[in-house]
């Protein structure tokens, strides 16, 4: 798409691309282009292929299919060192830093060769490259004992570094509060003044119509079509990046086990990422924990599960839980389901049998003698009630299809006698829609028992079919609960992407 | 550099003096030109292999190879350095025991990089592979190596042989590179954090490749020096493997990739030749000398890894404090 005489020319141009990662088609056929001295947002749910597009244009990432320019020039070789000649400048949403190097080391490798002083004056030039771009950073220090924050700003300093024509920013805004995102928001328009094509990545619909000219929206890697962002709101963007072709059945919510009574009780609960938060759950309930990802949920559940370090109180059954480790959190009942199945939770070269019994092998044979018979009884029980489908069970578990892997994953909490808290994280991800309804029907059982789960997941969809209730996280604090009777895909996107859509409610 | 660089300098140096003194005090035998000399040239093949083994740790690998490698070129000496050879076929032989660091180099880089295998495996599989070799070429010591090639390689202005002068000042000038460069900063960067270093648009496979040949090329100039101690083609030279990898660790280098000096590797090697060379003065077993040199490291490691241990407690627990101040007030505003 060429732009006619008048228009800034365009910086950055990406014609049909498309990329696969395996079986999943993450980016199919999309055209993309971005004009000198405009801020062109790109939204998208979690998964809907942004930061692939992103990793394409910035060479870290080499497309399958399609071609791209920048600067009116077209990209030979997938390397980032060539996209930054060519005039590309990215601030990764994980940010590329090496954390034991000091601010104006991690400059200085930034830089390339023109920009470069002599190694003795780096810190001097550290200084004022800062203050040039209105940064205020302290250039001797570590930047791992710098806060998310002060690491964003130097992310977004080291890509302008080059005086790129076009600046890629993936989700600039994740680890800021209000104030920052003002200064980088001014930081952002004094650039494309400056003629600069910026592409901002972003879950939050508000900062997007704020700062952008135009707003292009992927769902499911694929464009839904680009528009000017004067004439959008938020509702008919989250139109556009929900429409969902398929409908998903859940099981229904007979509450049963709903007693209520509170099971687990968070009070000023934080660690890495997340915190304060306060939360009470009662016993059989599902809650849902929504937001952007990388907003500090998976943190949140895996520090109550004692995987990660957390400080703060936080009572399950009455009795406060000790979150110093994984084995003491699960001596509480409190069971992780990883969202890292393959790393975290199986043994992937070992047999279903083994997986599933792995935790319980006391009960099953006198004197820590295995009785075959018993554990064989116990597996084929499971396999049958979550519906695992598989050739024997001697397979191992890597050779089964996702689904039916977080299915045996899931066999655990059911034969362990005393769960009272199971913590899903992304219990559906790479499970297919078969053998999603198995899952959500199994979650369902456990809470019928008394159980409270917590499920983290980005697909609001999920969240909404199958919870009781839900709450959104951003940038690691709830800021909004969804109660049963409202809750909707709609709402729960709304909720995301608006960071606090509490004031919708109450209009 | 940051202070903790200089804690194991600073703690060698005081160790080589302290042993020197003690032992100078009491032994005549200790401070005399022969046994200086004897010392500085025992510790060149050390301190060479130590010196490549501290780039393959730079780059958060090892290479267990060496220890063969330079047997290897020790044999090849025994072929192309004879006796009676002219001076062109000795400096054909030379760039031959040269060429076949490099070939090491290369294919232990190929596989580490291009195959993706772990170096410990990689140089594993080279090791067993160059060690057989030696032995089908040499499987007992035989074959003399040249008298006038070892008298060069061991020239010395008094006690201080001229190939040890070489090598201070190449450490020292690596030093200068490794910390004083933007190249050298790189090469630790991608040690320290490799996705990053990609992430900037570092070549980190050519970083990492490079390393890797750069060591097997130290090694077999190791293999010279070997070559002048031994005399004779040997298929059983000491571990330098372990050594070398130990006198880095000793230096200051990382196991974890990204930190080291090439000065401190240098008086790692010193002062473990330094042991080797007192211990018999006092007339005790030389075994003794290997198990000084364990404790040691054992030690070194504890020592010097405790900054980072501490470190990464103070991060995980200063990420849950920093979040609540960056509440309150914006940090980079």
């Amino acid at each position: 798409m060429s732009t006619p005489g008048p228009e800034p020319s365009v910086v950055l141009s990406l014609r049909g691309v498309s990329k696969a990662f395996g079986a999943v088609q993450a980016v199919r056929d999309v055209t993309f282009d971005c004009r000198g001295g405009e801020i062109h947002a790109l939204v998208g749910e979690n998964g809907s292929g942004k930061s692939t597009l992103l990793g394409m244009a910035s060479g870290f990432l080499a497309p399958d299919d399609g071609e791209i320019e920048i600067d009116g020039r077209p990209r030979r070789r997938g390397s980032p060192g060539e996209a930054r000649r060519l005039g590309l400048g990215i601030a990764y949403q994980t940010t590329s830093h090496v954390l034991d190097l000091s601010v104006a080391e991690n400059l200085y490798l930034a830089a390339s060769g023109n920009e470069r002083p002599v190694y003795g004056r780096m810190e001097r030039w550290a200084t004022s490259t800062l203050e040039e771009f209105g940064v205020d950073l302290p250039v001797g220090t570590r930047v791992g004992a710098l806060s998310l924050a002060q690491r964003q700003f130097l992310e977004v300093v080291k890509s302008l570094l080059a005086r790129p024509k076009v600046l890629l920013l993936d989700e600039p805004t994740t680890a800021l509060g209000p104030q920052e995102v003002q200064q980088l928001h001014a930081l952002v328009h004094e650039r494309s003044r400056a003629g600069v094509g910026i592409v901002y990545v972003s879950h939050r619909l508000p900062e997007v119509l704020q700062i952008a000219d135009r707003v292009s929206v992927l769902r499911d890697g694929v464009k839904q079509g680009t528009f000017d962002a004067a004439g959008m709101s938020e509702d008919a963007l989250v139109a556009h990046m929900i429409g969902r072709p398929l409908q998903l059945a859940f099981p229904e919510r007979d509450g049963d086990g709903r007693v209520p009574e509170v099971l687990l009780d968070a009070a000023g609960f934080r660690g890495d990422r997340f915190g304060p938060i306060e939360l009470k759950v009662e016993r059989g309930e599902i809650l849902g924990l929504a937001g952007a990802e990388g907003n500090g949920q998976a943190q949140f559940l895996r520090a109550l599960a004692g995987v990660e370090r957390a400080a703060g109180r936080v009572s399950c059954d009455g009795a406060e839980l000790n979150t110093k480790s994984p084995l003491s959190a699960l001596r509480q009942g409190v069971v992780l389901l990883s969202g890292d199945r393959m790393q975290e939770s199986l043994f992937p070269v070992l047999s279903v049998r083994a997986n599933t019994t792995v935790q319980v092998l006391r009960r099953l044979g006198p004197l820590g003698l295995l009785n075959r018979r018993r554990e064989r009884r116990t597996v084929d029980d499971m396999a049958g009630r979550l519906r695992i489908r598989m050739a024997s069970v001697e397979q191992p578990v890597q050779s089964l299809s996702g689904g039916n892997q977080q299915k045996v994953s899931l066999t655990r909490p059911f034969l362990r006698g005393d769960v009272k808290l199971i913590l899903a994280d992304e219990p559906t991800q790479g499970v297919d829609v078969g053998a999603r309804f198995d899952i959500y029907e199994a979650l369902r059982a456990k809470a019928n028992e008394g159980v409270a789960l917590i499920v983290k997941s980005s697909d609001p969809l999920e969240l909404a079919g199958l919870c009781d209730r839900v709450v959104v996280m951003s940038r690691g604090v709830i800021v909004d609960e969804i109660p049963g009777n409202e809750l909707g895909e709609q709402r729960i996107v709304e909720a995301i992407v608006g960071g606090r859509a509490a004031k919708k409610v109450e209009a | 550099m940051r202070f903790r660089g200089w804690i194991p300098l600073v703690l060698l140096a005081g160790l080589i003096v302290g042993v020197s003194a003690y032992t100078a005090v009491r032994q005549d035998a200790f401070l005399t030109e022969y046994n200086i000399n004897n010392l500085l040239l025992a510790t060149m093949p050390l301190a060479l292999v130590a010196i490549g083994q501290t780039n393959a740790l730079l780059v958060g690998g090892f290479d267990v190879s060496v220890a063969a490698l330079i047997t290897m070129c020790v044999v090849t000496a025994s072929f192309t350095l004879k006796p009676d050879e002219t001076t062109l076929a000795l400096f054909l032989g030379s760039l031959a025991i040269v060429g076949v660091g490099l070939a090491t180099g290369i294919f232990n880089a190929t596989l580490i990089r291009i195959f993706r295998l772990p170096s410990i495996i990689a140089t594993l599989g080279t090791l067993s592979i160059l060690e057989g070799a030696s032995l089908l070429l040499r499987n007992a010591p035989e074959g003399e190596i040249n008298s006038n090639v070892i008298d060069a390689l061991n020239t010395s202005i008094g006690f201080m042989p001229v190939a040890f002068v070489g090598v201070v000042l190449l450490v020292v000038l690596a030093d200068i590179w490794l910390y004083r460069t933007r190249t050298g900063m790189a090469v630790r960067a991608v040690g320290l954090d490799e996705t990053s270093a990609r992430r900037l648009g570092m070549s980190t496979g050519l970083v990492i490749f490079t390393a890797f040949v750069v060591c097997s090329a130290m090694a077999s100039i190791a293999g010279f020096y070997s070559a002048a101690q031994v005399q004779i083609g040997s298929p059983i030279i000491g571990d330098y493997a372990l050594t070398s990898i130990a006198a880095a660790v000793l230096g200051g280098a990382s196991l974890a990739g990204g930190r080291g000096s090439f000065v401190g590797t240098l008086l790692a090697a010193l002062f473990l030749s330094l042991i080797n060379n007192v211990l018999p003065l006092f007339q005790q077993p030389a075994e003794y000398a290997q198990m000084t040199i364990g404790a040691l490291i054992l030690l070194a490691l504890v020592l010097y890894q405790a900054p980072d241990l501490i470190g990464r407690l103070r991060t995980s627990w200063g990420g849950v404090g920093r979040l609540e101040t960056s509440d309150g007030e914006a940090p980079a505003a």
